[in-house]
């Protein structure tokens, strides 16, 4: 009864936040996100018919496209990075440095893993995988948090929305699909209603968020900060390490 | 269990950074905000205040020499307990001027083409190990007063001065039209922390 409650309400505020999308014009701005969130719509839609007309086919229809949404998620993420950064080239490349870093460090361990281990084969586990992928998403997520938290990089209401009930899913998913890789799990229902739970909170934040459409924050004039930045960045490291110096003279410590 | 801990590191690593988001969004109106700060602190003693620095005052070592002289052991007490309270709230303050410093480099290099990951990694670095210092002496005048640390304020006092200098210059390159303003804003400051 209680996943019931919670499916419906997620299909509901999904059509509805897609409705609003048609009349506020969102889906022009976050093409990514609105298609992410129809695909996940149609996918349960489409699943709720399998499960009434062909019961014996649901669960493997259930398990091979559950990946559908965890692959569209990257979309979102791409969306996000280039909304939420264009305004700041510095702190994007900044960003963009780290993802690639990441991202090559992800690749390398999977391919270490394919070499090291002779049983590896991708499909060892439905839940792993999926854990896997949205794991690489959370990290992509943080990473994009921290550099518009340092930069103090301004956004729309809209996209703060977006990235924040984004975040708020992967990390319930990443926390209970963990739990439910481990052996004996996977049969527990109470770890499965984490991750809808999640949704369904992401979804309300998303409706909170994405009623109406809001203005980007006015970008700052272009300066002379641009050419300055060796310069800036050096009287910064200068103030430091002159601190660091004082430090390291001594004392009682 | 012990396979989860990476999970749950990510996990708990992308919660406490959207927290973080959340909070300075709603703390936070505008990047220009942050670098007018220092002018709109309130003035009410800096002019009268003279421009040595406070911390330099609490921590002077004759103050504590004539009460311990002068003085009983009732009164040498209550001096200690307001010298600890006005000293872990000036190096609250030196901290958040080491924190303006980044504040204001962050700023002004979001927008350059040419930022350089290695040094903004670096100058990160450099300024968290100099924010958990400052935590820690904060923590070590806590537990031991600021009598028995004095040696180590005292060099506290230096780089302050050094950090005042460095900051008005990498003021006037990042906001000359702004740098007047915000040297007589920080400098008030400074008098009346």
């Amino acid at each position: 009864m209680f996943e019931q409650i919670l499916w419906w309400a997620g299909n509901a505020a999904e059509a509805f936040l897609l409705l609003r999308s048609f009349k506020e014009r969102l889906y022009e701005k976050y093409p990514a996100f609105y298609f992410y969130l129809a695909i996940v719509l149609l996918l349960q839609l489409f699943r709720f018919s399998v499960f009434v007309l062909y019961p014996l086919a649901f669960p493997a229809f259930y398990w091979y496209t559950q990946f559908l949404p965890a692959t569209v998620g990257y979309a979102v993420i791409i969306e996000i990075f280039k909304q939420g950064l264009k305004s700041s080239p510095g702190a994007a490349r900044m960003a963009r440095t780290v993802l690639w870093g990441l991202l090559g460090a992800v690749i390398l361990k999977v391919v270490v893993d394919a070499l090291s281990s002779p049983t590896w084969s991708m499909a060892t586990s439905f839940t792993g995988l999926e854990r896997n992928l949205r794991t690489v998403q959370a990290l992509l997520i943080s990473v994009i948090t921290i550099v518009l938290t340092l930069y103090k990089v301004p956004n729309s209401r809209n996209l703060k929305g977006i990235m924040f009930g984004y975040g708020l899913y992967i990390c319930a998913s990443v926390m209970s699909l963990a739990f439910g890789s481990l052996p004996g799990n996977a049969t527990r229902p109470g770890w499965r209603h984490v991750q809808p739970i999640g949704y369904l909170a992401a979804l309300f934040i998303w409706t909170y968020t994405l009623w109406s459409r809001y203005p980007d924050p006015e970008t700052e004039e272009d300066s002379k900060i641009e050419r300055d930045y060796r310069l800036i960045a050096e009287q910064t490291s200068r103030a430091l390490s002159k601190i660091r110096s004082y430090f390291k003279m001594g004392g009682e410590l | 269990m012990s396979q989860l801990l990476p999970y749950f590191g990510v996990g708990f690593l992308l919660l406490s950074a959207l927290i973080l988001w959340a909070r300075q969004s709603l703390t936070t109106r505008k990047g220009s905000v942050a670098l007018s700060m220092p002018c709109k602190r309130s003035s009410g003693v800096g002019s009268a205040t003279p421009r040595r620095d406070l911390g330099e005052r609490i921590f002077d070592p004759h103050d504590w020499d004539f009460v311990r002289r002068e003085t009983t052991s009732g009164i040498q007490r209550k001096f200690q307990q307001e010298r600890t309270v006005l000293a872990i709230s000036w190096l609250r303050r030196t901290r958040r001027q080491v924190s303006f410093i980044m504040r204001t480099h962050a700023l002004g290099v979001r927008r350059s083409k040419n930022l350089q990951p290695t040094m903004e990694l670096k100058l990160l670095l450099s300024y968290l190990s100099l924010v958990m210092l400052c935590d820690v002496l904060i923590g070590l005048i806590w537990l031991r007063g600021p009598v028995r640390t004095r040696r180590i304020v005292e060099q506290t006092f230096h780089w302050t001065a050094r950090l005042r200098a460095a900051f008005e210059q990498l003021l006037a390159i990042v906001d000359p039209a702004n740098h007047k303003a915000l040297e007589t804003g920080f400098n008030q400051g400074t008098a009346q922390s």
